[in-house]
């Protein structure tokens, strides 16, 4: 290459791919715009669902082989992010970035001709950039034996074999459902303010709490009825901050709570023997490790967050 | 194992039933076992119960030279996680819960107080499915346990019930050693049997205080017993001995422990 080489400018088969990756960027964004799955990932799809490209799977091969004994065939693997800045909420922004990657999820596994998406797991790229974060949802597309595609495939958040253990007891895990909630409390009387105290509660910041957490379930509850009517709640996470009110303002407190469930569709009413349509025996594990047995895990995590203090 | 799939999960698979519930929905923490298990046992969730409180921990100096309680700190400890419980408790009572199952108790720090401590009790609020009231504790309110899913299914199962949660509290000062006892032991292996004492005296205080909620529960039994040691921001010498565990009472239906299926011995292969 000579050094005056940039002055010509690229050659044909460099610019084609500069084209070709404009055209590819302009397609995802407008896709993105018109809320429809991209162009070329839509073409992937529809090779996978008419068998002229190989299936993926996000399965290992321990999955498979349990999904294949029931009935499950893999189509695609299917994915969707959504990279949200959080204007004035941080708490109701993880909530809509959250759904948003779900509806898009679910547009490209309607199009995979999926019964469901499987093994669907959360990501967030460790990218810290100001005021923002990405929501990511991967997951397996699959369809069922002898059933026709759907136009509202569920979206499960468990891994195959829990899938079909749910399946066999009549219940569908369905998509997730966030629940969030926050609210700033002005200190205007001090009632915070207890350095001088002896053991009492703090009942601002108390109700503070049960006022956010309450709501925030109420909205997991809500969101939750759109999809199905139970959730398993994986996530719960709290937080609280102090802000310092300035020359003669009052102190300010900020109470978020997030909650992340999977939904599940399931018949009421059926515990029992059909909750598990199987005897249940008992097992003693004879692997080192790893048993109910002998090495038990935490029963509560009272100490969790101080761990590092030790003891004395 | 094929899979015949039932009725209404095929309907929802093939997309056709209507996804929209307008009523009855529950929530919970369970996990796909732990929620699988709790239904195999004849209980049904219906809806997280959680208490929290905010707490101001007074402030208590340990004389230096003495192996002491706290007194006032562990009135703190025991009164905020009392108060957090039954805020988790009332709330289960509201939705005419039996009974909370895998109550999980967290501690945190507020950072910009030290002496700020919030306490968080969260449950999944269970009934009975068939309507069953026997699984009340003695008061008629609904149990309280920390068991997860899966031990309280193999409870139900060894002939057992849970009550109620129980626990003790105990904040020690341990003693300072005098500077001519450290000098005059330098270089020698000897027990320290003062910080010995103490220890032993913390522990059983927590336990102790632990048995007797069990006792006012009139519970036959405690399982699950686990003893923590924490300290919460306080001086180097400052201990907080916890005890936890579930208290239990016989099923009305006593099971003969020769009906207790025996265990099938396996060897996991997968590592």
């Amino acid at each position: 290459m000579g050094i005056f080489d940039w002055l010509k400018g690229p050659d044909p088969a460099t610019q084609a791919q500069l084209l070709a990756a404009a055209e590819r960027q302009g397609d995802i964004v407008g896709g993105l715009r018109s809320g429809r799955v991209p162009r070329a990932i839509a073409s992937r799809l529809d090779g996978a669902r008419t068998g002229r490209l190989p299936w993926l799977a996000t399965l290992t091969p321990a999955e498979l082989l349990i999904a294949r004994s029931h009935g499950l065939t893999p189509v695609a693997a299917v994915s969707a992010t959504c990279w949200m800045q959080y204007g004035w909420s941080w708490t109701e922004g993880h909530a809509q970035g959250w759904h948003m990657a779900l509806h898009r999820l679910r547009q490209e596994a309607r199009e995979a001709g999926a019964n469901a998406v499987v093994d669907v797991k959360m990501r967030t790229i460790p990218l810290d950039i100001e005021g923002s974060m990405d929501f990511s949802l991967v997951g397996t597309a699959v369809r069922l034996k002898n059933l026709p595609p759907s136009e509202h495939p569920v979206v499960a958040t468990v891994p195959a074999l829990e899938f079909v253990k749910l399946l066999e007891a009549d219940v569908v895990p369905t998509g997730i459902a966030i629940g969030a909630h926050y609210e700033w409390m002005t200190d205007w009387r001090g009632n915070a303010n207890m350095a001088w105290m002896g053991n009492s509660e703090s009942a601002a910041l108390s109700n503070l709490w049960n006022h956010v957490r309450g709501l925030a379930h109420a909205d997991l509850r809500r969101r939750t009825a759109e999809q199905g009517n139970g959730a398993l709640a994986h996530v719960n996470f709290s937080e609280m901050f102090e802000k310092e009110g300035g020359e003669n303002q009052p102190k300010q407190y900020l109470a978020r709570h997030i909650v992340v469930a999977t939904t599940v569709d399931i018949k009421r009413g059926t515990t029992g023997f059909s909750a598990i349509p199987h005897e249940i025996g008992m097992v003693v594990d004879m692997h080192a490790g790893g048993t109910p047995l002998t090495g038990r895990t935490q029963h509560h995590q009272s100490y969790a967050s101080n761990e590092s203090e030790g003891a004395i | 194992m094929t899979l015949d799939l039932p009725a209404h999960a095929q309907e929802r698979l093939k997309g056709l039933r209507a996804s929209q519930h307008s009523t009855g929905v529950f929530t919970s923490d369970f996990s796909v076992n732990e929620f699988l298990l709790v239904r195999k046992a004849g209980f049904e969730p219906i809806g997280l119960c959680v208490g929290s409180c905010v707490y101001h921990v007074g402030i208590q100096y340990g004389s230096w030279r003495k192996n002491e309680e706290m007194t006032v700190l562990s009135r703190a400890m025991y009164h905020a996680r009392e108060l957090a419980m039954s805020r988790m408790r009332a709330e289960a009572s509201a939705m005419a819960a039996d009974g909370i199952v895998g109550v999980k108790l967290t501690i945190k720090r507020l950072e910009w107080d030290a002496n700020l401590l919030e306490f968080i009790a969260i449950g999944t609020g269970v009934v009975h499915g068939h309507g069953h009231a026997g699984f009340r504790a003695h008061d008629g309110g609904p149990f309280t346990s920390d068991l997860s899913g899966q031990d309280f299914w193999s409870l139900l199962h060894a002939g057992y019930r849970p009550v109620e949660m129980v626990m003790g509290s105990c904040v020690y000062h341990v003693a300072h050693r005098g500077m001519f006892a450290s000098l005059g032991q330098t270089g020698q292996n000897v027990e320290l049997e003062n910080f010995t004492a103490a220890l032993y005296e913390a522990r059983e205080i927590a336990i102790e205080r632990m048995q007797q909620e069990a006792g006012a529960a009139r519970a036959e039994g405690v399982v699950g017993v686990d003893i923590h040691e924490g300290s919460h921001g306080w001086q180097t010498h400052v201990i907080e001995f916890f005890a936890i565990g579930t208290a239990v009472l016989p099923l009305d239906r006593e099971i003969a422990p020769e009906k207790i299926p025996d265990p099938i011995m396996v060897l996991s292969i997968n590592d």
